[in-house]
């Protein structure tokens, strides 16, 4: 077996591990988030559940809540998706620099091997990218109550993974190979401008979705770990499918080999 | 075994440079012998000429161009047919407006670089001694002239059709409706040279240039729907709006072309 | 080590539960489905080299 090849398993596995390891913890050892809206809760869970860390209600909740009960501030679950959702998406942004990388590599040296890993690498994006969609689609509806939002990290999102379907159809809609090629990086390196925007773009102007910042430690650690291991199934993904790619060629030349 | 890492040679416009012997095989730009020196404005003005007068012969794009975006406006016509004497299209005619230019010239580069390829001229363009950055300059002109004569065209019918009744009172002035659109018809020009050479190249062709023009004219259509809808409105807030998103407009315009300028050489002659 | 925080949490909003476990269930099961078949064609292709480099092999001997 290749040694590029051994690796990638390793890492297959790894990232497997941790990100299962980041999925029990959060929702184990992460402190669990608050919203500000209150629920009313009976006065016997509710002295356990501000002991437990959630805040009581403000003097006007707890006037309006029904007598032998008490107002909390309401835990927000839907905020677990964001220890999967939050890696997969910074994922999927890290690979598809990787092949905007190859993709102005293969420009400036044309081998044939850059595009490959820039095809992969975009590949690997897409996947990424479907994940991230699904999970946070599910979460806007969790949170906000709505399957889409109009919002500016959705929508410079959504332009992202049609940009990035946009590339697989601008590829398969050539024969040539130099050409494909050279199409397929002239076009990752224009999507890609689109990356910083989306990244940037919860920090620069008013948006409903959250930006990371100020994570407390109990949350921080199963993120982390959560980060490393989807960074590590991304590179693994990517190993994977170009030891393939490099398989299939190998495969064409011996075909041409036997019956040359 | 080691991966064998094939370079990928480019060859010339021509279908493979005969000679491989003037090509560096790894960067392969086909070597211009010595020649005497044309000025850049004389190759622009060139290309510019080919196409004004190639089109004032046959007509082929205002035409085309023209009579399609006329069918549109007549779609649209169908589609607010049952809307009812008292709904407001000024609220919508922004869009309407740029969803109708948006198709128009999709429709026109597509045909303008088909031209292109039909009749050799790219190769024969790729032969003659004009710089290939001209070659971007002067095709993104081109196109960009004829989608303001087509603009010119169908804006005032749009407003005819559709605004006739609305309330316009407070409705901005005229040029910035202009400016909003012209910014608009710049970013479809110089983006739309680079995409449109690639897509007919493709079996695609024009459901190629559809998926890969539409997400990245995105951001601009945004911004000129924005800006040109607060014109149409007139609200109180209509110049800080107008301002802030033609400025907009404007820097995706100016690094659009910059990139689609440095990546136009790449996807010649291959 | 549940928490006493959590185990609060999962009496009192099993609202959200549904959306929670489907984004987990569907990411997980995407990419260990893709992972899974890119390893299997992986596989197929290797054996396939295998045997195209064997019978190679053999006719330059037998040349």
């Amino acid at each position: 077996m290749k040694r590029s090849l051994r690796w990638a398993l390793i890492l297959a596995v790894l990232g497997g591990l941790l990100t299962t390891l980041a999925f029990v913890g959060a929702f184990t050892y992460a402190r669990v988030q608050t919203f500000s809206t209150t629920v009313n809760v009976p006065n016997a869970v509710a002295r356990k559940a501000v002991k437990a860390g959630f805040p009581a209600g403000d003097a006007a909740t707890q006037m309006a809540a029904p007598p032998g009960t008490v107002a909390v501030h309401k835990p927000w679950f839907s905020q677990k998706i964001f220890f999967f959702h939050v890696p997969i998406a910074v994922a999927s942004l890290v690979v598809m620099t990787i092949a905007a990388i190859f993709s102005l590599l293969f420009l400036i040296k044309r081998k044939k091997s850059y595009d490959t890993r820039a095809k992969v690498a975009m590949e690997a994006t897409l996947v990424f990218i479907i994940g991230t969609m699904i999970s946070g689609d599910l979460w806007t509806r969790a949170s906000w109550g709505v399957w889409w939002e109009w919002e500016p990290r959705l929508t410079t999102y959504a332009i992202l993974t049609l940009l990035v379907i946009a590339y697989f159809v601008l590829r398969n809609s050539v024969e040539d190979e130099e050409r494909r090629a050279t199409y397929g990086a002239v076009f990752a390196l224009f999507a890609w401008v689109d990356v910083p925007i989306t990244f940037m773009i919860t920090r620069m102007m008013p948006s409903q979705h959250p930006a990371l910042t100020g994570l407390e430690t109990s949350n921080l650690i199963p993120f982390m770990i959560g980060m490393a291991g989807m960074s590590m199934l991304g590179f693994a993904i990517y190993e994977l499918r170009f030891n393939e790619e490099h398989l299939r060629e190998r495969l064409a030349a011996l075909k041409e080999d036997l019956e040359g | 075994m080691p991966y064998e890492d094939r370079v990928l040679k480019r060859t010339s416009g021509l279908g493979g440079s005969g000679d491989g012997s003037t090509d560096p095989p790894s960067l392969g730009r086909p070597v211009t012998p010595a020649r005497p020196k044309i000025s850049s404005w004389r190759q622009f003005k060139a290309i510019l000429r080919k196409d004004i007068v190639m089109e004032l012969r046959t007509k082929e794009m205002i035409t085309s161009m023209g009579l399609y975006a006329l069918l549109v406006l007549i779609i649209y016509y169908v589609a607010l047919s049952q809307a009812g004497s008292n709904f407001d299209v000024s609220r919508i005619s922004a869009g309407l407006l740029l969803l109708a230019i948006v198709f128009t010239s999709m429709l026109g580069l597509n045909r303008s670089l088909v031209h292109e390829q039909d009749q050799g001229q790219l190769d024969a363009l790729l032969l003659s001694p004009i710089d290939r950055p001209i070659l971007f300059f002067g095709k993104a002109v081109t196109n960009l002239i004829f989608l303001l004569i087509v603009q010119v065209i169908i804006t005032p019918l749009f407003y005819f059709i559709f605004m006739g009744n609305a309330d316009t009172a407070a409705m901005g002035p005229l040029w910035m409706v202009a400016l909003a659109l012209l910014l608009g018809s710049i970013g479809i020009a110089s983006v739309g040279t680079l995409l449109a050479t690639m897509s007919v190249n493709t079996k695609g062709k024009d459901f190629v240039l559809a998926v890969i023009f539409i997400p990245l004219m995105f951001p601009l259509l945004l911004a000129v729907v924005t800006a040109l809808n607060a014109v149409v409105l007139g609200n109180p807030d209509m110049t800080s709006v107008f301002w802030r998103f033609t400025g907009i407009a404007f820097g995706y315009d100016v690094i659009t072309t910059v990139i689609a300028f440095a990546l136009y050489e790449f996807i010649l002659g291959v | 080590m549940l928490d006493a925080t959590n185990k609060l949490l999962y009496g009192l909003v099993l609202r959200d539960a549904p959306f929670v476990i489907a984004a987990y269930a569907v990411l997980w099961l995407a990419l260990a489905g893709y992972v899974t078949v890119t390893l299997r064609r992986l596989i197929k292709l290797d054996k396939e080299v295998k045997l195209l480099e064997d019978a190679v092999k053999a006719r330059t001997k037998a040349e």
